[in-house]
């Protein structure tokens, strides 16, 4: 759609028409129903004509075959048509899934038994977590799972332009790491390792996170990855081998003989080395490369200094 | 290239263990347990001093102590690093360019005989069903043997056996495994470095000491131990043959417990270091 044409006809368009790629999704949305439509139609139609055809005259089996067909079709442009809402729905499951579980655990635990008990459940059920650090951080982990999945679908939805249809890749499922989180994801036509590689700065600040990196999950299917966002640094941490820990500390010590223990062990301990020797030799071919006389005695200290340093 | 599968649950130990195993150093940047299989491998660690290198050193010489299928030929300059190891190793050298130049070429007929041996049976590589222990050799500091002690001509004799080692030894069972500071050509040739299959660079000064431990062009891709952090010891970028750098964190011992392994394993093996060598040397013999 060219820049200019809706401000010509500005009088007669809606204004509805301005979020361009809005209109192109609704638009290629309604023609993927129609299709959904006509395809399932004419498939389960001909199916039940055929199946139909063995026991019925061939032509009440097309009916039969017409009158199966049309629901068929028109269930499937239903679901294309509410794909978005289905979308929106998948994408919230969990929360969804753990909202109802927990009102209706609330309601129950309401209706049944008296305000002292029900306070008394809910203070165990949120303090214990809360008081347990090792308990805490498992739960803290798992809500950051909940929120780096949402975090990831807004990376792809605002700035990882996909494709024309606006698809956008199906969001996995997410595991805590010592560090952060592991996501799993599977791109759809338009994307690649590549494309994703170039934007992972803008991904870590998207999910609150130090770090993302992404690699491949499957040798097989490039559209198959994982993405490991960094929050923490765990290289600082001291790693202990655990082959420390299964030798038997009962082990007999091993009867070494005693090694010779060095004494000399102090500068001083150590006399310096005869120097008379090597500088000798040194003094000679001096004065004979010089060809001159020996220098007095103060001279020939401050030749040894420098012979030395 | 691994032959065994990682262990899912914990880390497998006690007798049990053989060199075959993938070998625990450490955690990746996810926590995650890292191993390496080095029956089959060279490693070598460089870095500036202090990096880490010799405590990764004896993580892999702990295992390889622990290890019913395992020798320890040690080259330690220093003599501290890796000398509580001294009672279960088979060799250790210290500050003796002599006794490790003997030691390297004894290795060195051990390796042609197993080669012979593998030959007769119509093989290619020793594998854990052969009996045949894994003669692991650690050489902490390179650059003491190949350019401080010693003559010249010793120096390159000590660089010639370790480079016929490093290229020959993976299929006899016998890995190196070595240690250096900078690992620049003056110190080891750069055809002996490029035939590790391992590199761990730990903390170095400028991203070109980087690519001369993890090889040509790494730190341009954003792979530089020069990010690594003077404090956090132990740190390091490890890259396997034809795999990308990973940012690790070694496995770390301390004095005390490296002395109850050693004492353990010293314990352990003696019985074993009575009867294996006899057992295997006629193995040899009839089979040479
Ligand atoms: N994996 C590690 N975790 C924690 N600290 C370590 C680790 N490796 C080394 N260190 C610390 O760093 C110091 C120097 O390590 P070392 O292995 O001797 O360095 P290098 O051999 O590279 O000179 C050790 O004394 C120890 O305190
Ligand atoms: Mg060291």
């Amino acid at each position: 759609m060219s820049k200019s044409s809706p401000r010509r006809s500005f009088g007669r368009k809606s204004i509805g028409t301005v979020t361009v790629i809005e209109a192109k999704v609704h638009r290629s949305s309604a023609r993927n129903a129609r299709m959904a439509f006509i395809l399932t139609a004419v498939i389960i139609g001909v199916l039940a004509a055929v199946v139909a055809a063995a026991y019925v005259h061939p032509i009440i089996a097309l009916f039969i075959g017409a009158a199966v067909s049309v629901p068929c079709g028109a269930l499937a442009w239903l679901l294309v048509r509410i794909w978005p809402v289905l979308r929106l729905l998948w994408w919230w499951t969990p929360e969804i899934v753990l909202a109802v579980l927990l009102l209706t655990g609330w309601v129950q635990l309401a209706t049944h038994t008296s305000t002292l008990v029900t306070l008394a459940v809910v203070a165990v059920v949120l303090g214990v977590p809360a008081a347990v650090p090792a308990l805490r951080r498992q739960v803290v982990a798992w809500v950051w799972c909940l929120i780096v999945r949402h975090r990831l679908r807004v990376c792809f939805a605002q700035f990882i332009i996909a494709n024309q249809s606006g698809s956008l890749p199906l969001i996995l499922w997410a595991t805590p790491t010592p560090v952060g989180e592991r996501v799993w994801v599977y791109l759809r036509p338009g994307l690649s390792l590549a494309d994703l590689e170039g934007r992972l700065d803008k991904i870590a600040v998207t999910c609150h996170a130090s770090s993302v990196l992404v690699e491949r999950a499957s040798d097989g299917n490039a559209a198959y990855l994982r993405f490991d966002i960094k929050r923490r640094e765990v290289l600082t941490a001291t790693v202990t081998s655990p082959l420390a820990d299964v030798i038997d500390p009962d082990a007999p010590a091993t009867d070494r003989p005693t090694p010779v223990i060095p004494t000399a062990l102090d500068l001083p301990d150590v006399q310096a080395p005869t120097i008379t020797l090597p500088v000798q030799p040194k003094k000679q071919t001096a004065t004979s490369a010089n060809g001159s006389k020996p220098a007095p005695a103060p001279s020939s200290d401050a030749d040894d200094l420098s012979d030395w340093l | 290239m691994a032959t065994a599968s990682a262990p899912t649950a914990g880390i497998p130990v006690g007798p049990g263990l053989s060199m075959f195993d993938p070998i625990f150093i450490g955690i990746d940047e996810f926590g995650q347990h890292v191993y390496i299989t080095l029956a089959y491998r060279n490693l070598l660690a460089g870095g500036e001093p202090g990096g880490g290198k010799s405590g990764l050193l004896n993580t892999i010489a702990a295992h390889a102590a622990l290890s019913v299928d395992s020798r320890l030929v040690l080259l330690d300059g220093k003599l501290v690093e890796l000398g509580q190891w001294e009672d279960c190793a088979d060799a250790f050298i210290g500050p003796d360019i002599t006794a490790a130049l003997d030691v390297l070429r004894r290795l060195q007929t051990v390796m042609n005989n197993r080669y012979a041996w593998l030959r007769a049976h119509g093989r290619r590589k020793v594998t854990a069903l052969d009996g045949l222990s894994v003669i692991t050799v650690l050489v902490d500091e390179i650059a003491f043997y190949s350019a401080t002690i010693g003559s010249k001509q010793e120096q390159e004799e000590f660089v010639a056996l370790l480079r016929d080692l490093v290229a020959r030894g993976r299929a006899a069972g016998i890995p190196v495994i070595a240690a250096t500071q900078r690992p620049s050509f003056d110190i080891i040739p750069t055809s002996l470095r490029d035939l590790f299959g391992y590199r761990a660079a730990f903390r170095c000064t400028t991203p070109n000491s980087s690519n001369i431990v993890l090889g040509h062009g790494w730190a341009e891709q954003g792979y530089t131990a020069t990010d690594i952090a003077p404090t956090n010891q132990g740190a390091a970028y490890l890259i396997a043959e034809g795999g990308t750098p990973r940012r690790i964190k070694v496995a770390y011992l301390d004095d005390a417990q490296i002395a109850g392994i050693a004492d353990y394993a010293t314990w352990t093996r003696r019985p074993t270091r009575l009867s294996a060598p006899t057992g295997t040397r006629v193995d040899w013999e009839t089979a040479a």
